[in-house]
């Protein structure tokens, strides 16, 4: 007797775990089409990201292919390397260095 | 009936790991509603965090432990497992830092004023700076 499930019902839950980030993305995504102001937009571009990057461990597991994986890691640092910028531009209205 | 330690430490990753990924997914549904029904900047920020932290933080280290316990993937489980973990960790360093600095952006470039406000002490202090 096996205290873990089969792979046939991992594989279900994760795949309704993946319609559930699907929706999620679907609702950060009309909020960024129309986002009245610049922070908005880029408050729902980070979530979308952060939300890409679940999406995509998610896909490696269930394709089984490793390689897809290391996307993830940069997605995250981008939309931290998003935020400092505009925020800065925001403050001094100039990219510094 | 007596069970194998691994076994038992095993089983244990895997159910904490499946309630973490799907109740992320819940908090994310959640956080993207509010996203959608707050009306002002300030109050989205609090829909972002929920987003970020229980939509992002809890299904990376949810998916890391699953993957460890998956005999089909193969020796490939562990390479998954270790790119989830430090996603996550760095996703839970960077995600607050980001998120003060474009409120702080916000607040300076006065694009987005705080409608519903009773007093805002950060814009009295600036206003003054700038009168000296």
């Amino acid at each position: 007797m096996d205290l873990i499930p089969s792979y046939d019902i991992t594989i279900m839950l994760l795949t309704i775990a993946t319609g559930l980030f699907i929706a999620a993305s679907i609702f950060y995504f009309l909020r960024l089409i129309k986002g009245p102001s610049i922070p908005d937009m880029v408050l729902a571009v980070d979530v979308f990201a952060y939300d890409l990057a679940v999406f995509i461990i998610l896909f490696s597991i269930l394709c089984n292919s490793p390689f897809l994986a290391i996307g993830s890691l940069p997605l995250v640092l981008w939309a931290y390397l998003l935020n400092m910028y505009v925020s800065k531009y925001l403050a001094r209205r100039e990219l510094g260095d | 009936m007596i069970f194998n330690i691994i076994d038992v430490l095993e089983a244990l990753a895997y159910y904490i790991g499946m309630i973490l990924v799907i109740g992320g997914g819940i908090l994310d549904l959640i956080a993207s509603i509010g996203m959608n029904r707050f009306k002002n900047f300030y109050l989205r920020l609090h829909a972002a965090t929920i987003g970020a932290i229980g939509g992002g933080f809890y299904p990376l280290i949810g998916l890391g432990l699953i993957s460890l316990t998956i005999e089909q993937l193969g020796i490939n489980r562990y390479y998954i497992a270790g790119i989830a973990f430090t996603t996550a960790l760095f996703l839970v360093i960077t995600a607050p830092v980001g998120s003060h600095a474009i409120a702080q952006g916000a607040h300076k470039s006065r694009i987005v004023l705080p409608k519903p406000i009773i007093v805002d002490r950060l814009m009295e202090d600036e206003e003054s700076e700038v009168k000296k």
